[in-house]
């Protein structure tokens, strides 16, 4: 973190998750900004925060279309939202709708400040892409295109090297079906082409690709590779 | 002439006799209704209508040939007799002018319905000998409808007494297992509130522990009672695509992972394995309940086993653990809702749901879930089968 706190905008309705959200956002230096209506949050943005944590069950508001003028206004400020479980389509909106990220209620602090930290990492490498990543055993060379798990190099076909370049990337976000579909094909809308390579590639990096340490599957959404180290 | 009426007899005893036993064959009213309207105008080669009480009146419910609609002096000819429990219209002492002759259908208990019939024959509608048949084969037909309005009665009562015994064992199971991790959770935080100065660094942390663990299981109730509330519904709409069960084998012992953290997990799949035609959330949803199942009734040191292979046409999923297995009892009936398997020991029973949740989902998604002990060892084993999708991909994977 910078001399200057980031400027957090938590925008949630019940008072209970708003004081556990400023007690554990001030404990990281985070300055907080508290809305908990629409009305509200579209007030404090102008304050310009550094990131915004958006519940998606609002009073006054329906929380995809909060999203849709947050982002309106403004393009690249980092948002994640909470969501409750089984609603998967909901949270493949929000992320279609411009969301960097979601996390589901009841969520476990460590959980949030992991997803923040991993919005926040990477708007701030837009414009400064790290050459090499690093995670676990898993290292990746963007610009020599070299993957090697631990000491050995690992063979990728074009796709797979593709696909694994957009993950590391996003590294720690989590990435929709149809955005990777998007980036790797012009044409395709089958998320199980997607799937297939997913799998390959976990064959070749992944020590149990049963249980992956690497790519994570978000079921029902997408994938998400690991945070850098 | 004596002779033909003695063999005419004959005949329409044997024909009444085979009515009779094909009645009692007869499922529903609509078939009792259509069998004798039938029967009665083939016998007797007249029209026939067949009203049944409805709303207070009486409604035509079947005819032969088919007829919905009655004329004004029909339909007041049909509820004299309905109401005076008497014969009325055509050739009777009352409403004479009506087209057909209504005569009421009786049982043993009373009243059943009324038939109505006419013939385009000039004179009398029926002969003595034609009155005496049509009183038997009403009589056989009233017997038929009573007899479906009896079962049809029995199975109200069964499912009231089943709703009830549901509505019940709701209650029990929610104030159990709501109030219970509640307990627990206030318990704990009170504590660390009010005697925080007495306790130990240990014994804090164990306490916030259990505020977490109990919160958690408080939220895989809530989870499991949305899940059925919606199966129920009607709500689960399985969106269906190719998958690869690996895949969501793995997301689901993500899952669960603090769940298995005691237990050792085996997982073997085969590796011609086609990819499957799943909803993957609801797939992973199955895999948690079955795992957390597994976790909650095998002693804790012991491995779960998961393996998956193909056959002919299907993909087959086994879960095994290693506890003491389902007891012979508990088999036919561990799917069905708030159903435990009892437990010998002292450990905490499942909620009752997530085996029914399972068997819901499963069988949404076209396959088959079933419950079994394993034969190499003591232990249960649940067998999940999923057909292999018709359209298989094929894709250029070379490296």
């Amino acid at each position: 973190m910078n001399a200057a706190p980031a400027k957090v905008l938590v925008i949630d309705d019940e008072p209970p998750i708003r004081k556990l959200l400023r007690m554990g956002l001030s404990t990281q230096g985070y300055e907080i900004l508290e809305a908990s209506n629409g009305k509200r949050s579209l007030e404090l943005l102008a304050q310009n925060p550094d990131l915004v944590i958006l519940d998606l069950g609002l009073p006054d508001m329906d929380g995809l279309e909060l999203l849709r003028i947050i982002r309106a206004r403004n393009e690249s400020v980092p948002i994640v939202v909470l969501s409750s479980r089984g609603d998967e389509a909901g949270k493949v909106q929000a992320l279609d709708l411009g969301a960097d990220d979601y996390v589901t209620k009841p969520f476990g602090m460590d959980e949030l400040l992991a997803r923040m930290r991993a919005a926040l990492r990477h708007q701030l490498q837009v414009h400064g892409e790290r050459p090499i990543f690093h995670t676990g055993e898993l290292s990746v060379d963007l610009v020599r295109r070299n993957v090697k798990v631990g000491d050995k190099e690992v063979k990728l076909s074009p796709k797979e090297y593709d696909l694994l370049r957009v993950l590391v990337q996003h590294a720690g976000k989590v990435l929709t079906h149809k955005y990777l579909l998007g980036e790797l094909w012009d044409d395709l809308t089958d998320a199980q082409y997607l799937r297939v390579y997913v799998r390959q590639l976990r064959q070749k990096i992944e020590t149990d690709p049963e249980r992956p340490q690497y790519i994570l599957t978000e079921t029902g959404i997408g994938y998400r590779l690991r945070s850098p180290d | 002439v004596q002779a033909v009426a003695a063999m005419g007899r004959a005949r329409a005893t044997e024909s009444l006799y085979t009515f009779s036993r094909k009645l009692a064959g007869v499922g529903t009213l609509d078939d009792v209704l259509w069998a004798t309207a039938y029967q009665t105008a083939l016998m007797l080669k007249v029209r026939v209508v067949l009203l049944l009480p409805e709303n207070g009146s009486i409604a035509v419910k079947a005819g032969y040939p088919p007829e919905d609609i009655l004329d004004e002096a029909d339909v007041a000819a049909a509820k004299w007799a309905w109401q005076n429990n008497r014969a009325a219209g055509r050739g009777s002492d009352t409403l004479p002018g009506a087209k057909r002759l209504f005569l009421p259908m009786r049982t043993g208990r009373g009243a059943i319905g009324v038939v109505g019939i006419d013939s385009d024959k000039p004179g009398p509608l029926l002969t003595p000998d034609e009155r005496r048949l049509l009183d038997a084969l009403i009589d056989q037909g009233a017997l038929a409808i009573e007899r479906v309005h009896l079962v049809e009665d029995m199975e109200r009562v069964k499912r009231t007494v089943e709703t009830e015994r549901l509505r019940t064992a709701l209650l029990t199971s929610i104030s159990h297992d709501l109030r219970t991790p509640l307990a627990a959770v206030l318990g704990a935080a009170g504590t660390l509130r009010d005697l925080s100065s007495k306790l130990t660094d240990a014994e804090k942390a164990d306490l916030l522990a259990t505020v977490i663990d109990e919160s958690e299981r408080l939220n895989r109730f809530i989870a499991n009672l949305l899940d059925m509330t919606k199966l129920e519904s009607g709500a689960i709409v399985p969106n269906a695509a190719l998958h690869d069960l690996g895949e969501v084998v793995g997301s689901a012992l993500e899952r669960a992972r603090k769940i298995l953290a005691r237990h050792r997990v085996d997982v073997h799949l085969a590796k011609d394995l086609p990819m499957v035609e799943i909803d993957p959330v609801l797939f992973e949803q199955v895999l948690f309940n079955l795992l957390d199942n597994a976790a909650k009734y095998a002693p804790a040191g012991t491995a779960i086993r998961i393996q998956s292979w193909r056959s002919q046409d299907s993909v087959g999923l086994q879960v095994l653990d290693e506890g003491d297995g389902i007891p012979a009892a508990d088999l036919e009936n561990i799917f069905d809702k708030f159903y435990r398997a009892q437990k010998a020991d002292q450990v905490r029973a499942g909620t009752g749901l997530g085996l029914a949740i399972s068997r819901g989902f499963i069988e949404a998604m076209q396959g088959t879930i079933a419950a079994a002990n394993r034969r190499d060892r003591p232990g249960a084993v649940f067998t999940i089968t999923l057909p292999i999708p018709t359209k298989i991909m094929h894709l250029d994977t070379a490296a």
